[in-house]
């Protein structure tokens, strides 16, 4: 139904979109995800036009929205949108801003036009409000009511940009029932959303986008369970990295300390667990330095907010090294009074083929 | 509603009241400062020297003052009203004017004298372009005034400096052949009893004699009534084919116009406070009398009547063509076209930084300066671009209050750019443009004062024209405002209704839902 090919979208200064080749199929509900500034909203809006591509090319059915000869005004017509700021118009009721198109573009009738209005107005629950001015509504009803003004018009598609992020988290819900029953009715959607449990259980296809394109295109079991590719595993648990290198038995060891100590306070790591991240770090490379000559050293922290669990890995060249196995009693039973799970790994062809994992819990 | 009226003539009452305040207060303090006694007695002119003395703006009694007098304290007011209200207010210890003008002077105003001795003798003369045209004219003039006998000159004078009005008869000037074309005469009406207004027409014995030498020469008459300040670039840009406005002859004049043979010959006076003069009118009496002078008299409130019909036409049509002006320029610049953009800028800049009286002036004598062109046209032309500015401004901001979303959800829905804007943007702007709209046409009513540079008899110009002839300091100005006040009510109330009709917020119910079944 919509298919992109090598859409681009760069401003003077920053490229959210860089290379995105897709194509939507008809009944499609996708979600699409992803850390901010990576050009999920500019997708949906260069999908509509309200932002023109700078290379690429987009169709709908037959048609080639990108080709400067199409009218822009009767495809648009076609896709409804939902703003993040709702963008209803002010100096008409709620009632007035449902009918205004479908009178103007679809040639029906003012009765015509109020009729279908206030059953959309009743679906989303607001059929109340019909004669209040948008002023007059909390954020969630302004958002029912655009989802009520992009559906009057029966668009092929409809595009939701962040639906219910300028929202009050006790306005989110009825908002989201909205869209879920819309979900239902089988029209092709497009949401972008920081909600992963709302997205999960609505859509039928996700895009996890990040590095200006489509990194990840699939159901949403495979994108929320069993992510391919890394950044969207991080993504997905939540996962916050600090990537250390260290190829010296004289590293300074006490600003690698303060970029780990750094580290979790910024992604707000509870103390006492922040304590346990750097006297691990410590213990281990005491241990290694100790027990090896020639040292280089990779060390990977990770964090999950979701499950606030800590995970460090230490990946180190030289022969086979197995510090579970050392003599150092002391620090070991210090390691293991520390972590959960403590487990080492021998990947025989790898640059640095020893591999000890250190897990960390609440 | 029905309580905003009351409120309104609430408050119009009360700004009457303050008004006949400010007016009891003015009349009072003039006539408490005129009772004080007088201290130095002022017997011949020498005794002036190193006293405060007046002279009308525009003449050239000063440079007189300068000479005989070189010790005095020169002050410049716009018209002999004022310079009766000075003098009288102890502003000023004596004024100059020609001995003919100080004659009625005297029978005017109880409270003022004139020392017989002249402070100079001056001749008035015609005056005309320097132009091949011009010189023609001048010739022309020179040999009626010599075919003249020297007793009708004598006769003319007699009779327009004599104490009875009733007497001084005037030919109709629209009955005069214009065998050879139309003249047209530059004059200023307040200067009794050479060139003044009465019943609504330019009289006097300059006006006569203009009469007559058009009689002798086959032209038509059309007499152009201006500020004295505007009669010499009147006839320096040829947009008035001569002037007689009791101009005395100067050799600084003489370098950019060309004097005729003089028509008259006369002397200076310095006209002073009469000693021990009793002030003895009552309050009431007094008003009454100026409001006898200002309206009945000579049938004077038809010329406020046709000023404020000036005033509203400029108005009127200034607003019009201003507001379209402004709304087609601000159309065009809007998607950011840089031609225009540049233009509209520089125009701008241009108009709305040049004080209104140059840009008015430069229209009629430099832009449209060979044109036949109305006075009421130019200023309604000056008016027009001055407002469209102001209409310009208003409406970038105000549409620039309106929030970029309101596009986005506009063209979401597949409206294009031209139905987003009247649909969408401009019925939102509208609220915040009108009230600032109403202030600038309230403010432009009161910038048309200015137009008497250019000619035009509009409610202030009136007002002059009035005060030059009855030599009411206060009345007719008190009079005037409270007709401004009038119009500027009027209007605001008339724009009142037309932003209460326009805000969507406003409508009713059955507004909403015209025409649907619920």
């Amino acid at each position: 139904m919509i298919r992109i090919e090598h859409l681009k979208k760069s401003y003077q200064d920053v490229t959210p979109l860089k290379d995105v080749s897709v194509e939507i199929h008809d009944g499609d509900v996708i979600s699409v995800i992803g850390p901010s500034g990576t050009g999920k909203s500019t997708l949906l809006r260069c999908i509509n036009q309200l932002e023109k591509p700078t290379e690429g090319r987009i169709w709908l059915d037959d048609m080639e929205i990108t080709d400067p000869k199409t009218d822009i005004n009767k495809v648009r017509q076609k896709m409804g949108m939902v703003f993040q700021s709702f963008n209803l118009f002010d100096h008409k009721t709620v009632i007035e801003n449902v009918m205004l198109a479908p009178v103007d573009f679809l040639g029906k009738s003012r009765q015509q036009a109020y009729d279908r209005g206030m059953e959309l107005l009743k679906k989303v629950g607001l059929s109340e409000k019909a004669l209040n001015y948008p002023d007059q509504l909390s954020g969630g009803q302004k958002q029912r009511v655009a989802i009520a003004r992009a559906l009057a018009m029966d668009p092929d598609v409809i595009l939701l940009d962040e639906p219910t992020s300028a929202l009050d988290p006790t306005m989110v819900g009825e908002v989201q029932s909205a869209i879920r029953d819309l979900a239902q009715t089988g029209k092709t959607m497009l949401i972008v959303t920081h909600e992963m449990h709302f997205a999960k259980s609505i859509c039928n296809r996700v895009f996890f986008m990040d590095e200006g394109k489509i990194y990840e295109d699939g159901s949403p079991e495979q994108i929320f369970d069993n992510p391919k590719g890394e950044n969207t595993r991080r993504f997905i648990h939540r996962l916050k990295v600090l990537e250390l290198d260290i190829n010296s038995r004289d590293y300074n060891f006490l600003s690698v300390v303060g970029e780990i100590s750094a580290y979790c306070s910024r992604n707000q790591i509870a103390p006492k667990m922040a304590k346990h991240i750097t006297l691990m770090f410590e213990e281990v490379m005491r241990i290694l330095v100790s027990g090896m000559n020639d040292l280089s050293i990779n060390t990977v922290c990770e964090y999950s907010e979701q499950s606030e669990v800590a995970e460090l890995a230490f990946s180190y060249n030289g022969p086979r090294f197995d510090i579970t196995s050392t003599e150092d009693d002391l620090g070991l039973s210090i390691l293991k009074g520390l972590t959960e799970k403590i487990s080492y790994e021998w990947l025989e062809s790898s640059e640095y083929p020893n591999l000890i994992k250190l897990t960390i819990g609440r | 509603m029905k309580k905003k009226t009351i409120g309104k003539s609430t408050i119009l009452f009360l700004l009457a009241a303050v008004l006949v305040g400010i007016l009891i207060v003015l009349k009072e303090s003039v006539i408490c400062t005129a009772s004080e006694q007088n201290d130095h007695v002022i017997d011949s002119l020498s005794d002036l020297n190193g006293k405060r003395i007046g002279v009308q703006t525009g003449t050239s009694f000063d440079a007189s003052v300068r000479e005989k007098m070189p010790e005095a304290h020169l002050e410049y007011y716009n018209g002999k009203a004022d310079l009766l209200a000075a003098l009288i207010g102890k502003k000023i210890d004596a004024f100059i004017v020609d001995e003919a003008v100080a004659q009625i002077l005297m029978r005017e105003s109880k409270y003022v004298v004139y020392l017989p001795e002249y402070l100079d003798s001056y001749d008035f003369a015609p005056i005309f372009p320097k132009t091949r045209d011009g010189e023609q004219l001048r010739d022309q003039f020179n040999a009626f005034l010599e075919h003249l006998p020297e007793e009708t000159l004598e006769e003319l004078s007699v009779k327009w400096f004599s104490e009875n009005e009733a007497d001084k008869t005037m030919p109709d000037i629209s009955r005069l052949e214009a065998k050879k074309g139309v003249l047209k005469l530059a004059t200023e009406s307040g200067y009794a009893p050479f060139e003044y207004m009465r019943d609504g027409k330019v009289v006097g014995y300059d006006i006569e004699l203009a009469a007559m030498f058009c009689e002798y020469s086959g032209y038509g008459l059309d007499i152009i009534d201006m500020n004295f300040d505007g009669i010499l670039p009147a006839i320096q840009t040829s947009k008035c084919d001569f002037a007689l406005a009791g101009i005395s002859i100067t050799p600084e004049r003489a370098e950019s116009v060309l004097f005729s043979k003089p028509n008259f010959s006369g002397g200076t006076v310095a006209m002073i406070l009469k000693e021990n003069a009793e002030y003895n009118d009552s309050f009431w009496d007094s008003i009454s009398e100026s409001f006898n002078k200002t309206f009945i008299r000579e049938n004077r409130w038809q010329l406020f009547q046709k000023g404020i019909l000036t005033t509203l036409l400029i108005t009127i049509f200034a607003v019009l063509f201003g507001t379209a002006l402004g709304f087609v320029v601000f159309m065009s610049c809007r998607n950011g076209n840089p031609v225009a953009n540049i233009v509209t800028q520089f125009f701008m800049w241009l108009i709305q930084g040049m004080p209104m009286v140059v840009l008015l002036m430069i229209l009629f004598y430099v832009i449209f300066g060979s044109i036949a062109i109305n006075g009421v046209l130019v200023a309604i032309i000056g008016f027009t671009l001055t407002f469209g500015a102001s209409v310009f401004g208003l409406l970038k901001t105000g549409v620039g209050a309106v929030g970029i979303g309101q596009y986005e959800g506009a063209y979401a829905l597949g409206y294009s750019e031209r139905q987003t804007f009247y649909k969408i943007i401009l019925p939102q702007a509208m609220p915040f443009v009108l009230p600032a709209y109403k202030g600038e046409i309230v403010s432009l009513i009161k910038s048309t004062s200015i137009v008497g540079y250019i000619a035009v008899q509009d409610l202030t110009k009136i007002g002059d024209i009035v005060r030059g002839r009855t030599y009411e300091a206060f009345f007719p100005l008190i009079a005037i405002t409270v007709i401004y006040f009038a119009l500027e009510t009027l209007v605001g109330f008339g724009v009142g209704r037309i932003s209460v009709n326009i805000n969507p917020k406003r409508r009713k119910e059955s507004e909403i839902l015209k025409g649907i079944k619920h």
